[in-house]
């Protein structure tokens, strides 16, 4: 299955959103938080990137969803500088409906190139 | 290839087609090749999308509506069906 990574600012919205997926989606999707700076603080580490891809990754690929700005960049620059074989796919994409939707298709056992279509995809969708 | 008839299925009066039972019920379509739909409150969404179903905002006892366009249309009614009975929180 699809690895999901999280990136936020925030560990409680990484952690939250996380588990809102995984109540959708069910348990059998790796889903996996990166939030939060040192101690605490609002902020995004590579070490913690680099950890949640890790623990994502059974080898069908890893979709990873950044919240805003920095996080953005620090996933970029990590995948950019040969963290990345081509089966870790950053996705421009809301955070909440994107990862919603990919965790979903990746339960149902879908591939990278789809669950990363399905996260983007997100952008258009309509709440109402 | 035509549509498939429109088929009527009535959602269990405590399950709303939000989170966990939307995600089942778009995970048994994505099973078919068929381009399926089901329509609720006027609305009608990709039964494939997660996010579309979810945007129906169907709660319990919601007649909906499912409709079928490829060649495993039917099994994919059938099935489909099947699964909104099914469904529980």
């Amino acid at each position: 299955m699809v690895g999901i990574v999280l990136v936020s600012h925030s560990f409680e919205l990484a952690h939250g959103l996380a588990a809102l997926a995984s109540q959708v989606a069910g348990a059998e999707v790796r889903i996996e938080p990166a939030g939060g700076g040192p101690d605490g603080s609002l902020g995004t580490t590579d070490d913690t990137v680099v950890a949640a891809i890790a623990r994502a990754d059974v080898g069908q690929g890893v979709v990873v969803l950044a919240d805003l700005g920095s996080s953005v960049l620090t996933v970029r620059h990590l995948l950019e500088n040969g963290n990345s074989n081509g089966h870790i796919r950053l996705v421009d994409a809301p955070f909440v409906e994107g990862a919603i939707a990919a965790a979903v298709m990746s339960s149902a056992g879908q591939e990278l190139d789809d669950v990363a279509r399905a996260a983007e995809e997100a952008r258009d969708a309509r709440k109402l | 290839m035509p549509a498939s008839s429109d088929v009527l299925v009535t959602l269990p009066g405590n399950v709303a087609l939000h989170a966990r039972p939307a995600a089942t019920f778009v995970k048994t379509a994505m099973k078919f090749r068929s381009r399926l739909t089901v329509g609720a409150n006027g609305k009608t969404a990709d039964a494939k999308s997660i996010l579309a179903v979810l945007a129906l905002g169907a709660v319990g006892g919601t007649t909906l509506t499912l409709q079928a366009e490829g060649e495993d249309a039917p099994a994919a009614l059938e099935a489909l069906a099947a699964c909104v009975t099914a469904l529980s929180e």
